[in-house]
């Protein structure tokens, strides 16, 4: 009996490999052709010359990018609003989840609920009313508006994220903080955010990649170029100009760059932020 | 116990110091209420006030988000539904005839049927082959999480970027897939991947999944690894085959695991847009056409504020289920 188990063991083993090679190739394809398409020249992109890998190598579609589109201005605002976000999710979800998980008053089992669903309401619900409720604040077109509406979705998951942490820190220590004159803002600061390090590398992941990542909101309340993110902008060059892939996928593989480093920086504690429960997949 | 005793005890909310000092937390709890019913819930309730005070302090932005940024939508969502509201002009209240108008449409039907099938394939696919990738990054092999990196990485990119790159791999003319199988002389016809009435939503479908695998292995492969390896080794032992040891050990103990992934997934998928608005606009002839999209194109589009609010309501009662479900769930381990 033994035996045969070892023997299909065996067997799977091999046959995990094979599928692993497959999955590989799946996953990996897309990302390929992208870079590969990067690095043509339009002569190689188009057409009955085209190839399946750059025969000539060049960089001219990254000085196109670079030279004749507003790219630069998209990544500058991008960067703007990702961090507007990352840094007041961080500050409101600490101090919201801190009320949560450590002291008492009515309603906070009530208001634990009511962020979870808040986070669950999906942002194809509420973008409508959200753009009138954007107009009648003229905040269209602003960082701010963008910065105010990812807030949406990245407050209640951050604030949900860090009392699920912040309970997991023994009570003792910070009991220990205050016997010691620490008042209640000091402990939160001195004792339980030096200890909940990974939880606050997840929420400043989630934060950024999630407001980088964004598109529907940013679609719906932008217009001007000055204020166009990344993902807004890339899709308009398909729409202005069919004949614009190779500064287009330049254009994407650099804008996967930041959420892509950041996910290698912090993969260890994402991964276990995941199994806590819930991350936009 | 002494008066004395009282009064140390009850101080207790107030000063920690007596806390730590009277020995392991909840040792004394018993004797105070028996012993100081009445001092201890006046002591308490000037302290729970200061308490709760501060708690509300500090939820103010918190709750000013979900209330302004999400609630209030929310429900203005519903009365813009009920009314003929266009950009830029004042709406007439008018009942539910945007609804009805609805349900008497053809395209909304199809995007009805559509939006099914879409979810169900999708989240079906990204099960199956999330669970594969999971098993296969569970077995013991070398390099493990190098390959571990590179099959989550798709979940780091911008599913707008994503979309672009697919768009562009399933071109007609240039993309890689027609390229790839004309230079091998797999065919020798052009394939229209996504103008394709019969293959455009197989196509966006294949989008998502490559897009949203990456989050079920991840999940999955946590669970599997939480698994006491004991309970191999004893099925083992009595005799299990690899087939019984998962059936009635890996699945049984992923169940929890499969159901809230399944569930969150579920909400993503259907009500994500950005998919079919880059690859095909709901085209060919509203053939993957979906909820979100057409509540997209009605409300910007066509600038129908209010039938667009309704579009995206109509399938909310749905969503309402797997939320309080979920809710339920992802509260349990951290609250009371």
């Amino acid at each position: 009996m033994v035996r045969t188990t070892s023997g299909s063991r065996r067997l799977l083993k091999w046959v995990g490999n094979g599928l692993l090679v497959v999955l590989l190739v799946w996953t990996l394809l897309p990302f390929y052709w992208m870079i590969a398409t990067s690095l043509k020249a339009d002569r190689e992109i188009y057409g009955f010359e085209a190839t399946l890998y750059p025969h000539r190598p060049t960089l001219a579609a990254y000085g196109r990018l670079f030279g004749t589109t507003p790219f630069m201005k998209y990544v500058r605002n991008s960067t703007i609003i990702a961090v507007g976000n990352t840094l007041l999710s961080l500050a409101f979800g600490c101090l919201g989840a801190y009320a949560l998980a450590r002291l008492r008053f009515p309603g906070r089992s009530l208001i634990a609920r009511g962020l979870v669903v808040t986070y669950l309401v999906p942002p194809a619900l509420l973008f409508i009313p959200l753009f009138a409720v954007m107009s009648t604040l003229r905040l269209i077109d602003t960082h701010q508006g963008l910065i105010l509406a990812y807030l949406s979705f990245s407050v209640p998951f951050s604030t949900w994220l860090l009392m699920g942490y912040f309970r997991s820190v023994p009570l003792e220590l910070e009991e220990a903080a205050l016997v010691d004159g620490c008042s209640r803002l000091g402990s939160l600061i001195r004792v339980i955010l030096p200890m909940s390090l990974p939880a606050l590398a997840v929420v400043t992941f989630f934060s950024f990649t999630q407001s980088w990542n964004e598109f529907l909101y940013a679609n719906v309340f932008v217009n001007s170029v000055e204020v166009r993110t990344i993902t807004t902008g890339l899709s308009l060059f398909i729409v202005e100009d069919v004949f614009f892939w190779g500064p287009m996928m330049g254009a994407s593989f650099l804008s996967t760059l930041p959420p892509l480093v950041m996910y290698l920086i912090f993969q260890r504690w994402v991964v276990k932020g995941l199994t806590l429960g819930a991350v936009k997949g | 116990m002494g008066r004395r005793a009282l009064t140390w005890l009850t101080a207790r909310a107030d000063n920690p110091r007596v806390a730590i000092s009277a020995g392991p937390r909840g040792a004394y709890r018993d004797d105070v209420l028996v012993q100081a019913p009445v001092l201890r819930r006046r002591r308490r309730s000037a302290t729970a006030r200061k308490e709760s005070y501060l708690a509300w302090g500090l939820l103010t932005p918190t709750l000013l988000v979900i209330l302004f940024l999400v609630a209030y939508p929310f429900f203005s969502a519903i009365y813009l539904s009920l009314q003929d509201k266009m950009v830029g002009a004042p709406g007439r209240l008018v009942g539910l005839d945007n609804y009805l108008s609805l349900f008497r449409d053809e395209v909304f039907l199809r995007t009805a049927w559509n939006s099914v099938v879409y979810t169900v394939v999708a989240v079906a696919l990204k099960f199956v082959l999330g669970l594969t990738m999971a098993l296969i990054l569970d077995q013991p092999r070398r390099f493990n999480n190098v390959f571990r990196t590179l099959l989550f990485v798709p979940w780091a990119v911008p599913v707008v970027i994503v979309s672009l790159n697919w768009r562009w791999i399933f071109d007609d003319l240039s993309g890689f897939l027609n390229n790839f199988l004309i230079t091998f002389h797999i065919t020798s016809d052009i394939i229209s991947w996504l103008a394709d009435p019969r293959l455009a939503m197989a196509c966006v479908i294949a989008v998502v999944v490559w897009s949203g695998t990456p989050f079920y292995s991840m999940t999955f492969l946590a669970g599997l690894q939480a698994i006491p390896k004991e309970l191999y080794e004893a099925a083992e032992i009595d005799g299990a085959s690899l087939g019984q040891q998962f059936f009635f050990i890996t699945i049984p103990r992923l169940k929890t695991i499969f159901l809230t992934t399944v569930m969150l997934s579920t909400i993503w998928t259907a009500t994500n847009l950005q998919f079919v608005l880059i690859l095909t606009r709901g085209g060919p002839a509203s053939r993957t056409e979906i909820f979100p999209h057409l509540a997209y194109t009605t409300a910007l589009g066509a600038r129908r504020l209010g039938m667009g609010a309704a579009v995206s309501l109509v399938f909310f009662p749905l969503l309402v289920v797997l939320i309080v479900l979920l809710t339920r769930r992802m509260l349990r381990p951290a609250d009371e």
